[in-house]
């Protein structure tokens, strides 16, 4: 049953003539001069034979009936500063449309030269196709902003099945920087979708990158919303709250007590946990931080042996010691007793098949990423993780790689993502469906330059992730950039203003000139949306998300200083339990060795024990007098000049 | 045929004399235009007697804020023929179309392009009929405001007299008033400059005022480029407000009517006046 919009006054008329005929696809009609038709609206077309065409206007040209400029020119006398016509001259304004649905939808035919009416609410949901998935029982709509046209507010909603899978997945922003849309809008939808994702589909989480700045850094903060703002949530049905479980993750500075990141303000940190791993969880992603061209087969083989045979398993090596390694401190002493028993041997450069050349290279290898990486990797051994396997329903999870380098970076997301893929086909992590939300993506995932573990792995969630419930919400300046498969497997686009420069790319030529102008001058808060749905994209305006923006946040929370090693220690204890007695933290830590003390913290923080104080103590354990050693360890003796077999 | 001749008296001076009425002034809210337009074609013919079928309609356009908006407009649709000469089975079979009749009878001989041309004169009257009602009905409704007549105003000052704010603007010059000197004057007028008042008969009693005014220049052009004859009804005042008649005509000049081929002389209003109708005119157009 069609739901007719109400009967207004019609704005316009269908006009076909020989040169410009109305085509199933598309028709022209003409409005007054003063009309509330732009760019971007919503019209129906009712022909008497009860068939109705929904069209969205891609297009506008005004003229009058002035034959060429000349004549403008003669009348003026040459002078356009001369006195006003008294008359306007007719003037006309075209508009072409681009149509978005007909009911019936066979026999395709033409639209009808009828009257044509803007859409009502009820228009905008049969013209989006909405009335499939907005009215099925239960709902699968996601609103994602208001369709706005005069005094019209009508929602706009993504099909669950087409945002989140199975059916498709994966959304796509882009907008030019500086605007705070794609985050804002990201932000939005999260909230839009933790409150409308059907239970039936069962649970969701997201996993949100923070790589810049604060963007992220406060989601748990409500944000001061404007009436208008407030009006948009009542009208897409939704309660303006910030988000409820949220975790933050942050790697140490370099000084591995201080967090590297922006949401550092006390009354904040609670809610912000370690991101600390040590050599299991970073041998298996070996790849992402050694270079390809740097590391060969017999490298990986050695590598491939260290991990099965090796690492956290009981290793005998041929000179009668046994190693349990776990941690970059325990690689090294397996790898100076190799290099010991060598050069004790010294008659063979090959140990286990694998020779010396390639051993020292993977070592100096292996040992540097713990000093690449300080703060995020670890030598001793201890990790605070994700809680893989105990992910929440509706829980967001801030992973705050924002002040890392461009290396830890890639290792941060590549790990977790894997984890996340792993867990997800185990079906053990918790919860059925994961949004990993990754801005820039043009620099994880570019169209252009070397193959990267990271591009790799971004393209198998694009291509197989929906699968999973491993759902990519990506951001970027300029789509042209991204790997066209990544962006090619993105089921709903979105778009924020644009550059000029990447309007005129090949991707954007579909798009209309006056649609890619709209684009170009797009407000704050206005966005252009394609979904598998809808036949044309539609502008929709979204509101303030309900949670700070990164701006927001740090004028509200301003970061803290970095603070001596002590106190930096009393600080992230104080952030679980605030009665601790700062001097009592700091006698129990004074004389220790900072990688002890580190530890305990860690494990603290881990645990979140009643009594913060006392199990801190008990982890950290007795103080130990420091002694000297009778003989102090060797360095590992330079190796006797050999030739490399594997050299080019 | 109508005789190119008739006769003008001066009536601002004693002859004819060449005045330049100074910058165009426009005349912004407050009047209106109106024409009508006429059509016909010869549908068939009862026996050699051919029945013309025609078309006439007229509005009023009102210009408020630059913009001009129809205040009125009419249509007719009827049948011309030779009614006397029918047989009655002819005439009982055009009484069956559901048109209005009318009679060009002239005569008892038939002669089928006479007979058109009697027709098309039929058409020509009903096209001044609607005009005719058109302008009363407006004068009527807004006695103070101006109407600029596409043509000679006598029909209409016949039954609205008198019309003081009632102004027609003739484009075509087939009947001259003036002779000798006086018409030498009025056929050379620089642009910018009207003749001086003079009169001409309407019917046996009435008469109207009436002036050229050159509205571009006509220089490489012919004499009667750019010219225009302004009629208004004898009034008194009428003289004295000649020349402020005329420069809010000129002012009329823009926008240009161009592209249609009269726009020297056309009235860019009337020419909207002309294409409301031709638009509304469908088939017929």
């Amino acid at each position: 049953m069609i739901q007719r919009g109400d009967e207004r006054p019609p704005i316009g008329r269908v006009v076909a003539t020989e040169t410009l005929p109305a085509s199933p696809h598309q028709f022209h009609f003409w409005t007054a001069t003063s009309t509330s038709v732009g760019i971007g609206a919503i019209v129906r077309v009712d022909a008497p034979t009860g068939r109705t065409a929904y069209a969205v206007v891609v297009d506008g040209r005004a003229y009058s009936d002035l034959a060429t400029p000349l004549h403008d020119v003669i009348a003026a006398e040459g002078d356009p500063a001369g006195a006003a016509p008294p008359t306007q001259r007719a003037e006309v304004r075209l508009w072409t449309a681009a149509v978005l649905r007909q009911v019936p939808e066979e026999p395709v035919q033409p639209v009808p030269i009828q009257d044509v009416h803007l859409a009502s609410e009820a228009d905008v949901e049969m013209a989006l196709r909405m009335d499939a998935y907005a009215r099925a029982e239960p709902s699968r709509a996601i609103p994602v902003g208001v369709y706005r046209a005069g005094e019209l507010r009508a929602p706009v909603s993504l099909d669950t099945d087409f945002l989140l899978g199975p059916e498709s997945a994966h959304l796509n922003i882009s907008g030019v920087s500086g605007l705070a849309t794609k985050t804002s809008a990201v932000l939005f939808f999260l909230a839009s979708i933790f409150q409308h994702f059907p239970p039936r589909k069962g649970s969701v989480a997201a996993v949100c990158f923070n790589v810049k700045g604060p963007d992220l850094g406060f989601l748990d903060q409500p944000a001061q919303l404007s009436d208008e703002d407030r009006d948009v949530y009542e009208v897409l049905g939704l309660d303006p709250r910030p988000f409820d479980g949220v975790r933050y993750f942050a790697p140490f500075k370099p000084d591995g007590v201080n967090l590297n990141t922006l949401r550092s303000h006390p009354d904040l940190l609670s809610a912000v946990q370690p991101l600390v791993w040590g050599l299991r969880e970073v041998l298996d992603y070996h790849e992402v931080l050694l270079n390809r061209d740097d590391i060969d087969a017999k490298a990986d083989a050695f590598l491939d042996f260290l991990a099965d045979r090796v690492v956290e398993k009981e290793f005998r090596d041929e000179w009668g010691n046994t190693h349990r390694v776990r941690s970059f401190g325990e690689l090294e002493r397996l790898f100076r007793a190799i290099f010991d028993g060598l050069e004790g041997q010294g008659r063979s450069d090959i140990w286990r098949t694998h020779h010396i050349a390639t051993i020292r290279k993977v070592r100096n290898r292996l040992l540097n990423i713990s000093t690449r990486c300080r703060g995020l990797v670890t030598d001793d051994g201890s990790a605070s993780d994700l809680p893989f396997g105990a992910f929440e329903d509706r829980g967001v999870y801030v992973i705050d790689v924002a002040g890392m380098d461009q290396l830890g970076q890639d290792l941060v997301f590549t790990r977790i993502v894997s984890k996340l893929r792993e867990h997800l086909e185990r079906r053990d992590l918790g919860v059925d469906h994961v949004i990993v939300f990754v801005d820039e993506l043009n620099k994880y995932a570019p169209g252009d330059g070397p193959d990267s573990y990271v591009r790799k792995m971004l393209l198998d969630i694009s291509e197989r992730g929906r699968y999973l419930g491993l759902v990519l919400f990506a951001a970027q300046q300029f789509r042209s950039q991204v790997h066209r498969r990544v962006v090619g497997n993105a089921g709903t686009m979105v778009f924020g203003r644009m550059d000029m420069d990447e309007l005129a790319t090949p991707g954007y030529q579909v798009l209309s000139p006056a649609t890619r102008i709209k684009l170009a001058t797009l407000p704050k808060g206005e966005l252009m949306v394609r979904h598998p749905h809808f036949t044309q994209p539609v502008f929709v305006r979204f509101p303030h998300p309900p949670v700070l923006t990164g701006p927001e946040g740090l004028d509200r929370f301003p970061p803290s200083a970095d603070v001596p090693f002590d106190e930096a220690v009393v600080r992230q204890l104080a952030s679980l339990d605030r009665s601790i007695v700062a001097t009592r933290i700091k006698d129990l830590i004074a004389d220790r060795s900072e990688d002890d003390v580190r530890r305990a913290l860690l494990v603290t923080r881990r645990v979140k024990p009643d009594d913060v104080t006392a199990y801190f103590a008990a982890t950290l354990g007795p103080a130990v007098r420091r002694e000297r050693l009778p003989d102090p360890a060797r360095a590992t003796p330079a190796l006797r000049a050999v030739e490399d077999p594997y050299a080019p | 045929m109508q005789s190119p001749f008739a006769s003008g008296v001066p009536i601002e001076g004693d002859h004819i004399t060449a005045k330049s009425v100074g910058e165009p002034v426009a005349l912004a809210d407050g009047v209106a235009f109106l024409d009508g337009i006429q059509r016909f074609a010869v549908e068939g013919h009862l026996g050699v007697t051919p029945i013309v079928r025609g078309y006439v309609a007229a509005a009023v356009l009102r210009r408020q804020r630059e913009q001009l908006s129809a205040v009125s407009h009419e249509t007719e649709e009827f049948v011309v023929a030779p009614l006397a000469r029918l047989q009655p089975d002819q005439r009982r079979m055009l009484d069956t179309i559901p048109l209005p009749l009318y009679d060009c009878s002239n005569g008892e001989r038939a002669h089928p392009l006479v007979d058109v041309q009697l027709a098309a004169v039929s058409v020509e009257h009903r096209r001044d009929e609607i005009e005719r009602r058109l302008a009363s009905q407006y004068l009527r409704d807004a006695p103070d405001e101006w109407l600029v007549i596409d043509g000679a105003i006598g029909g209409v000052i016949a039954e609205t007299s008198p019309p003081p704010k009632v102004i027609g603007v003739i484009k075509s010059h087939d009947t001259q008033f003036l002779e000798g000197n006086d018409l030498t004057t009025a056929l050379t007028l620089s642009a910018g400059q009207r003749s001086s008042v003079f009169s001409r008969r309407v019917g046996q009693r009435g008469q109207v005022y009436t002036w050229y005014l050159r509205l571009w220049p006509w220089e490489d052009h012919d004499l009667l480029y750019g010219l225009v004859r302004i009629e208004r009804a004898a009034a008194d005042g009428v003289v004295a407000e000649a020349t402020d008649v005329s420069r809010w005509l000129m002012a009329e000049r823009a926008p240009l009517a161009a592209p249609d081929e009269r726009w020297d002389r056309l009235l860019y209003p009337m020419r909207r006046v002309e294409a409301y109708l031709q638009a509304r005119a469908g088939r017929w157009w």
